[in-house]
C-alpha cells in the first residue's frame, strides 16, 4: 500500500507464533521474549508484506490477549450487497443467479468504471407533457473512456432491466432466445430424440449445427451441460432408494450429501455392488459438446491480421469478462457489477467475535468491535526540525519544511517518536532497533531514551476538563525553534497526558558505497555491499523495524478473578492488580534516500 | 533545513472565522455565496473556488435546510461541519443539459470531510468521514458514501456510486480496498490526546477533523 512518509505499520507475528512449538501461552511468555530478543524483525523479509498492517487494521481479541490482523481472523458474510446501486441480494438469489447485480449495473469492459443508461434519442425540444426526454432507444455507455454498447451493435428498448434485455441481445443486435426460453427449446429437443431413438446419432448433428458462425454463448453451454450431467447422475443412481431419479438441486445441501453418498458407496461397498455403469459423456450440441470448429480459428487469425493488436484485449480485460473465450473488442460485453459483502470477524484461535457492522446495508455502525488501536500504544513519527506540515497546502508549495522523500545520506536527523497510550492504566515502555538497518542500504538507527513510561488515558472528561494543559505540552513540542530542549540520551523529549516522545536519531545509510570509507562496518562486510550494490526497487526507502514492549499494572477483570487463578492468577494478583505485558515489532517508514552523498 | 516555526505562509489574518466558527480564507474565490451553506468550523483555504453561483434554476425542493418554506435562495452548495478544503480545491456543483437548458443539482458535503490540495469535485453527494487525497477529480454526479478514503490523483468517473467503507484509487477510479475497523479512530478512544494522530498530529484520516480546524489559523 502506498502510504506517504512517515508511516507506521504493526506487525501481527500470527505466522510466526503458529510455526513455534505450541507449547502452553503463558508459561512460554517469558522464553519466546528472549527468542525474539535474538531474532530481529526485516521489514525487507518478503514475508512481511504479509504481516504489517496500519494500526486501524487490526483487531484485538480480549480473550487470547493479542492482536489480530486480517490473517488470524476468520470472515463471516452477514450479507451480499450491489457496490453500484446498493441494493441487499439475498443469498438464496445469490445461489440461483450468481455473485453480480443483475439489476442495471454495469462496468466498463474497457477501463471498468461503473456505465450508464442514456437514450439515443437527442433530449426532445421542451414540450409541458414530456417526461423528462426518456424516449428509447436506449444503450449503456462509459463516462470515462466514453465506450457504448453501441460499438457492439446493442441497444435497448427500455431503460430498466437491462439484465434481461442483454441476455436476449448478441453483439451486432441480432436477438436470441433467453436462457429460460432455451431450456424449454432442449427439453423438448430431448424429449424428441428419447421418442424416436432409432433415428441414426449423425442426423442430430445437422450441418448447421456443426458449423455455427460462432460459438454458443457461455450461459449456453452451461446450462446444457449441467442438465445433461444432471440426467445423467439421476440415471445412475436408480439404485439410491432416497434419490427422487429426478431433478437433484445441487444447491441444496441435503441433495448434496446424497450425491456424495453416492461416491462413498461406490468405493467402500465396491465388492458388493456392482461397478456403477461409466457416465457416457455429452455427445450432442443439446447436451453441451462443442465441436471443433476450424472456421472459427481461421475467422480469428483473418481479425488479427485484418484489425491488428488494437483489436485485441489486454489480459486484465480478458479476465473480466464472463467468457473465457473473449478475444476481440467486438466480443467484448459489459460487465456485471461484482456484488460487495458484508462481513464479521472472529478469533481464528478461539472463535470469539471480534466485529460485527450491522446488517442494514445504509448503516456503518458496529454492534461489536474490538479495534487494536484501543490496547496497543500507537506510535508516530515525525521530523524534529519542522512544524507538523499543514495537509491543506499543496507539497509542491514547500511549506512542508521537511522532505520526507529526501533524506540525506550520512547526516545524522532527528525523528520524533511519540507514543499515545490507549489504556487506563500507566504502561512502561521498553522499545529495541537494531543498530543498522537491514538491507543493502545500511543505516544506523539510535533510540535516544528506549525506556520511559506513558500516562494513563483517563477518561474522556479529565481530557476536556485539562485540555488546556496538553494543548500547552503538545504546543511545546510542536515548537523547537524557541527554546527547546536539547536532544540528551537517556531523556524523553517531551510527555503530555497519555504520550510521551522520544528522540530517534538516523544516519541514512548510502545508495552507493563510497570508495575507501566502510562506513563503520567490518571490512568484509562493506565487501559484500560492494559486491551488490545493484539496487532494487525501494530499496532506498528507509524503514526501521522497532521492537515494542509495553508492560503495565491494571485491575483484574471481576469475571477473570472468578474465572480462577489457573489462567492469569499467577502472574502476581496481589492486591487485585495484576501485571500485563504485550510486545510487538513495528516498522518505522520515516523516508526515502536521495542518491550520492 | 530547519526554517522558522512560521507555518502560515500568508500575511496574518489569512481566515476570516464567522460566529459558528467557520474559517474561510481571504484569498479564497467564493461565488454565490448565498447559495453556499457550511455548517460550522469548517475550513474553505486559499485558492478553493466555490462556486455557489451554479445554482438550480428551478427552486430547491421545500425539503432543504432552510427551515421556513420562504422565497429563500437556491442552495447549490451545502458543507457540513469540520469539513476542511485544502488549497487550490474547485467545488462545482453538477449539470445536466435537459430541455435544451444547462440544469445545476444542489451538491451536499457531509461532516468530517477531508479535501486535499488542487481537488475538483463536481459530485452530487459525499457523505461523512470521507477522506480525499490531494490532485484528484471527482466528475458530476458521483456518490460518495461514508467512511471512504480516495487516495491522491484519482478520478472518479461520473455517476461513480462508492460504497462506504471503500479504499478507491485509479484512473478510473477502482475500488482497491477496505477501510480498517478502525478507520476514523484516533488512539486512546473516547479519550484520544492531543498527540492521537498518525503524525502526532491529533487527528486521523476519516476522525474528527476539529483538532485539524483549531490547528488552522
Ligand atoms: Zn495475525
Ligand atoms: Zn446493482
Ligand atoms: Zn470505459
Ligand atoms: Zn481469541
Amino acid at each position: 500500500m502506498a502510504q506517504p512518509f512517515p508511516y507506521t505499520y504493526y506487525s501481527c507475528d500470527c505466522y510466526d507464533s503458529a510455526t513455534l512449538a505450541p507449547t502452553s501461552k503463558r508459561a512460554s511468555h517469558p522464553a519466546r521474549a528472549e527468542e525474539e530478543d535474538e531474532r530481529t524483525f526485516d521489514p525487507r523479509n518478503p514475508r512481511s508484506n504479509y504481516s504489517l498492517y496500519p494500526l486501524e487494521h487490526l483487531l484485538y481479541c480480549e480473550d487470547c490477549r493479542q492482536i489480530r490482523c486480517p490473517r488470524c481472523v476468520s470472515e463471516e458474510t452477514l450479507n451480499w450487497f450491489c457496490p453500484s446501486c446498493l441494493f441487499e441480494v439475498p443469498s438464496s438469489m445469490i445461489k440461483s443467479e450468481g455473485n453480480r447485480c443483475t439489476r442495471n449495473c454495469y462496468n466498463c469492459p474497457i477501463c471498468t468504471s461503473s456505465m450508464t443508461v442514456s437514450s439515443l434519442e437527442p433530449p426532445k425540444v421542451p414540450t409541458a407533457d414530456d417526461t423528462g426526454g426518456l424516449a428509447g432507444p436506449f444503450f449503456l455507455s462509459c463516462p470515462y473512456c466514453h465506450w457504448s454498447t453501441l460499438d457492439i451493435g446493442i441497444e435497448f428498448e427500455k431503460h430498466t432491466g437491462i439484465t434481461q434485455q442483454l441476455a436476449r441481445i448478441r453483439n451486432g443486435g441480432k436477438v436470441v432466445p433467453t436462457p429460460k426460453e432455451r431450456e424449454k427449446e432442449r427439453d423438448k429437443k430431448r424429449d424428441a430424440e428419447a421418442r424416436d431413438e432409432s433415428v441414426a446419432k449423425a442426423d442430430e448433428l445437422s450441418p448447421e449445427d456443426l458449423n455455427p458462425s460462432e460459438p454458443p454463448p457461455q450461459e449456453e453451454l452451461f446450462s446444457n451441460l449441467f442438465a445433461f450431467y444432471k440426467s445423467q447422475l439421476s440415471l445412475a443412481a436408480p439404485s439410491n432408494p432416497f434419490s427422487p431419479h429426478h431433478d437433484i438441486n445441487f444447491s441444496s445441501p441435503s441433495s448434496f450429501s446424497r450425491i456424495m453418498n453416492l461416491y462413498s458407496s461406490t468405493s467402500s461397498k465396491k465388492q458388493k455392488k456392482d461397478k456403477p455403469a461409466p457416465m457416457r459423456e455429452a455427445c450432442s450440441i443439446t447436451e453441451g459438446l462443442v465441436p471443433y470448429n476450424p472456421s472459427l480459428d481461421a475467422a480469428a487469425v483473418e481479425a488479427l491480421k485484418t484489425h491488428g493488436w488494437s483489436h485485441t484485449l489486454s489480459p486484465t480485460q480478458k479476465l473480466h469478462q464472463t467468457s473465457p473465450n473473449t478475444r476481440f473488442i467486438n466480443e467484448l460485453r459489459p460487465i456485471p457489477t461484482l456484488l460487495r459483502t458484508k462481513r464479521g470477524k472472529r478469533c481464528r484461535t478461539c472463535r470469539h467475535i471480534l466485529s460485527k457492522p450491522e446488517s442494514k446495508i445504509t448503516s456503518t455502525r458496529y454492534k461489536i468491535k474490538l479495534l487494536g488501536l484501543n490496547h496497543i500504544p500507537r506510535l508516530s513519527v515525525r521530523a524534529l526540525s519542522s512544524p507538523i506540515p499543514l495537509p491543506t497546502m499543496a507539497a509542491s508549495t514547500g511549506s512542508q519544511g521537511f522532505d520526507y522523500a529526501r533524506l540525506s545520506p550520512g547526516l545524522p536527523t532527528h525523528f520524533l517518536l511519540t507514543l499515545s497510550n490507549p489504556l487506563f492504566d500507566p504502561i512502561r515502555i521498553t522499545l529495541a532497533t537494531p543498530s543498522t538497518t537491514a538491507g543493502k542500504v545500511q543505516s544506523r538507527v539510535t533510540i535516544m531514551c528506549p525506556q520511559f513510561e506513558v500516562g494513563a488515558n483517563t477518561d474522556v472528561w479529565d481530557d476536556a476538563l485539562s485540555s488546556g494543559l496538553t494543548k500547552r505540552g503538545a504546543t511545546a513540542s510542536t515548537d523547537p525553534g524557541s527554546g527547546t530542549p536539547q536532544v540528551e540520551a537517556g531523556k524523553i523529549w517531551d510527555r503530555g497526558r497519555n504520550w510521551t516522545s522520544v528522540i530517534l536519531e538516523v544516519v541514512p545509510g548510502f545508495l552507493k558505497p563510497i570508495p575507501g570509507f566502510d562506513f563503520g562496518l567490518g571490512g568484509e562486510l562493506a565487501k559484500k555491499v560492494d559486491d551488490e550494490h545493484e539496487l532494487d526497487e525501494d530499496d532506498d526507502v528507509l524503514e526501521i523495524p522497532v521492537f515494542v514492549r509495553i508492560e503495565y499494572e491494571s485491575e483484574v477483570a471481576a469475571e477473570d478473578r472468578a474465572a480462577a487463578g489457573a489462567e492469569h492468577g499467577r502472574a502476581g494478583a496481589a492486591g487485585g492488580k495484576e501485571k500485563r505485558e504485550e510486545a510487538f515489532w513495528c516498522v518505522l517508514g520515516v523516508g526515502r534516500i536521495v542518491g550520492g552523498p | 533545513m530547519s526554517r522558522p516555526a512560521t507555518r502560515k505562509a500568508a500575511p496574518k489574518g489569512e481566515y476570516i472565522e464567522t460566529d459558528s466558527g467557520n474559517k474561510v480564507s481571504r484569498r479564497a474565490a467564493i461565488t454565490g455565496t448565498a447559495n453556499i451553506t457550511l455548517g460550522g468550523r469548517t475550513v474553505i483555504s486559499a485558492d478553493v473556488h466555490l462556486r455557489g453561483d451554479l445554482h438550480p434554476s428551478r427552486p430547491a425542493p421545500s425539503s432543504s435546510n432552510n427551515g421556513p418554506a420562504r422565497d429563500a435562495p437556491p442552495t447549490s452548495i451545502s458543507i457540513g461541519r469540520c469539513t476542511v478544503v485544502s488549497a487550490g480545491c474547485v467545488v462545482r456543483p453538477p449539470s445536466r443539459v435537459s430541455r435544451g437548458a444547462v440544469h445545476y443539482y444542489p451538491m451536499k458535503i457531509g461532516d468530517n470531510v477531508f479535501i486535499g490540495p488542487n481537488t475538483t469535485i463536481s459530485a452530487i453527494s459525499i457523505s461523512s468521514h470521507v477522506h480525499i487525497g490531494a490532485g484528484c477529480v471527482i466528475h458530476p454526479f458521483a456518490i460518495i458514501k461514508d467512511n471512504v478514503k480516495i487516495l491522491p490523483n484519482t478520478v472518479v468517473p461520473a455517476h461513480m456510486v462508492i460504497p462506504s467503507g471503500s479504499v478507491v484509487a485509479g484512473r478510473p477510479a477502482r475500488v482497491v480496498g477496505e477501510v480498517g475497523e478502525g478507520w476514523g479512530v484516533s488512539a486512546g478512544g473516547a479519550g484520544g490526546g492531543a498527540l492521537g494522530g498518525a503524525g502526532g498530529q491529533g487527528w486521523v484520516e476519516g476522525g474528527d477533523l476539529r483538532e485539524l480546524v483549531r490547528g488552522i489559523r
